[in-house]
């Protein structure tokens, strides 16, 4: 079987990414209200891309030759966020998988979270945040909405570093309506602006989740000594990785990301930590299924 | 020692090589997210190999090059088959020598002087390998039968040599008593000056006043010792006193001029053997075998002088640039 994690680094298509991801991974975010066609139905509308084959109606379609989906009536009014760090950091690359980062990696993720989003019928909306801007697509319903997603998604690239407080302030202000917040980046800024929003959200009640990246080089300092590196947000300095500086690189990272979930539980803050080798599936099951999730 | 041993010093031409490779720092970094958890270090200078300033390092090798090659004193061997022509041989001779050993086409070499084989001997390394070589001419014969490692035809003929002549300054009030005394040598061809010059090679005093302060030859015939201190005390041979002064060695006796005609004979014998030493003779005709073993003098120093002119230029040239170059 394809490898979904080889999917994320090649495909250019996300759809297909998050179908091969989502294929017998039928967990939902929580429970909706909606059960399918038929039921308190509500209204027909025209076939879109993405849609159901199983909720198109069949005798509408013989009678009127063409493809009509049902709409049932539903009464979910949570929100799903998908929030997006396309940092600069972002672009940091699998050692291991090539032409997997962690971009690529989130983006799927999220795009996964948008589609179960849309199965369920949730609205659902995505920002982007990139350099000193933060891209919104408003959260709607539907398949169009998802293929706006996933195009939204799939244009973006990474850049910059994360946007300022009052701007992620403005972006971020969502209705009082519960909403499900999805954050996927590597959240090597932390306290950033980014991480005031998440909790100021979360002491709105809404249910937030954080979704941590890493790449396994990372993790277990395994990078070529014999390459000069530099921090791509930073201001140019030139670092240097070898064997003598292992230790202490190791040390400051673990030290940073023990104070970041330290913070999460202090916030009660859910935070998943993935290195981006391992399967989407696997990731996006702890993302979904964390203490909240129903 | 050897100077082609100075060959031994080229790998000194990797030195500029290395200087003059290219520094360069570091600067293909690539991106890492976690680079903050890393201390920050110095761009690494790298030198690479591509050269900076290639003019002036090839000046400066050419430098050290010529330095060497001035040193090492490199003779190339250009010259092939030669005849060897001393001064003064007569065109046909050696025509006909040439062509007896089948070396017609061979270039004629007029040697500077008469001594041929002294020439050969400095010269050899200028010959290829096979060379033959034919030597024509009134050449001296050596004390010892020269060996060279080419095969040298020695083809002598005696020039009647014309009578040597010498050079000789009289102050004398018997002038014309010695002018006899030089008029009558019989193979000695005497030139009186009137005035001393460099050519002189005899000086008669003949005059009880001291000579003047700048007047030196190699010889001075003095009558009387009264003007020369440093024949005070000299020793005596055959009824003369002999002594080295700063003017040139001096033979003193009283009774000079000689004489008899024997005593004149005897005289002038004398000088002419101590002072100019024996004619040479020529050697005789004979076919030298090449002898691999036969030393192998050391080179003439034929090409030292362009060497060392062209050192002399690329320094310059080397000192302009570095000069240019720190403006």
């Amino acid at each position: 079987m394809l490898d979904s994690r080889a999917l994320a680094a090649h495909s250019t298509h996300l759809g297909l990414a998050v179908r091969h991801v989502l294929a017998g991974l039928g967990h939902g975010i929580h429970a909706g209200r909606e059960r399918g066609a038929g039921v308190e139905f509500s209204e027909y509308r025209a076939y879109a891309p993405g849609d159901e084959w199983r909720r198109v109606d069949w005798k509408l379609l013989a009678r009127a030759d063409r493809y009509f989906v049902r709409e049932a009536e539903r009464d979910s009014h949570v929100a799903a966020w998908l929030v997006l760090d396309a940092s600069a950091s972002m672009l940091e690359p699998s050692r291991r998988i090539p032409g997997l980062t962690k971009l690529a990696y989130a983006k799927l993720l999220l795009a996964c979270v948008g589609a179960i989003a849309q199965r369920q019928g949730d609205a659902f909306g995505l920002v982007v945040c990139r350099g000193e801007r933060a891209d919104v697509v408003p959260a709607l319903r539907g398949p169009r909405q998802l293929q706006r997603v996933l195009a939204r998604l799939e244009r973006t690239e990474a850049g910059g570093g994360l946007p300022g407080a009052e701007l992620l302030r403005a972006s971020l202000h969502f209705s009082r309506t519960p909403s499900f917040v999805c954050v996927a980046g590597d959240f090597l800024d932390w306290p950033s602006p980014l991480s005031e929003a998440l909790v100021r959200l979360r002491s709105m009640r809404h249910d937030v989740r954080a979704l941590c990246l890493h790449t396994e080089a990372e993790a277990e300092g395994g990078f070529d000594a014999g390459l000069a590196y530099r921090d791509p947000e930073g201001e140019g300095g030139i670092v240097r990785f070898g064997r003598d500086l292992r230790a202490g690189y190791l040390g400051k990272r673990e030290a940073h990301f023990e104070e970041l979930a330290r913070q999460c539980r202090r916030h009660d803050l859910p935070l998943v930590q993935a290195r981006i080798e391992q399967a989407p599936g696997a990731v996006l099951h702890a993302l979904l299924h964390q203490r909240g999730g129903r | 020692m050897n100077p082609s041993l100075w060959w031994w010093a080229l790998p000194v031409l990797l030195l500029p090589i290395l200087w003059h490779r290219r520094k360069r720092e570091q600067d293909r970094a690539g991106p890492l997210a976690t680079a903050r958890f890393l201390p920050k270090s110095e761009p690494l200078q790298r030198r690479i190999w591509r050269w900076r300033e290639p003019l002036l390092l090839l000046r400066r090798c050419l430098l050290l090059l010529a330095l060497i090659a001035l040193l090492a004193d490199p003779v190339l061997p250009w010259r092939g088959a030669t005849v060897l022509v001393a001064p003064g041989s007569a065109p046909g001779l050696v025509e006909r020598e040439a062509r007896a050993a089948g070396m017609q086409e061979a270039p004629r070499l007029t040697l500077p002087g008469r001594d041929a084989l002294a020439w050969l001997h400095a010269h050899e390394r200028e010959f290829q390998a096979d060379a033959r070589l034919l030597v024509v001419g009134d050449v001296p014969m050596p004390a010892v039968l020269p060996r060279f490692r080419h095969e040298v035809i020695l083809r002598s003929a005696p020039v009647p040599a014309a009578a040597p002549e010498r050079h000789v300054a009289v102050f004398s009030t018997r002038l014309e008593t010695w002018r006899r005394l030089f008029g009558a040598l019989d193979g000695l061809r005497v030139v009186i000056d009137a005035r001393p010059d460099a050519r002189t090679g005899l000086v008669v005093w003949d005059l009880p006043e001291a000579p003047p302060a700048g007047l030196r030859a190699p010889l001075w015939w003095v009558t009387d010792a009264g003007a020369f201190p440093e024949l005070a005390n000299a020793p005596r041979l055959k009824g003369m006193r002999y002594a080295d002064s700063p003017r040139g060695r001096l033979w003193h006796n009283a009774a000079w001029p000689p004489s008899d005609a024997e005593a004149a004979r005897t005289l002038v014998a004398d000088w002419q053997r101590l002072h100019h030493g024996p004619m040479p003779w020529t050697a005789p005709a004979q076919v030298l075998a090449p002898d691999a073993a036969a030393p192998m003098r050391p080179a003439s120093g034929a090409l030292r002088a362009w060497l060392a002119l062209l050192l002399v230029v690329l320094f310059a040239l080397e000192r302009m640039a570095t000069h240019v170059r720190r403006r």
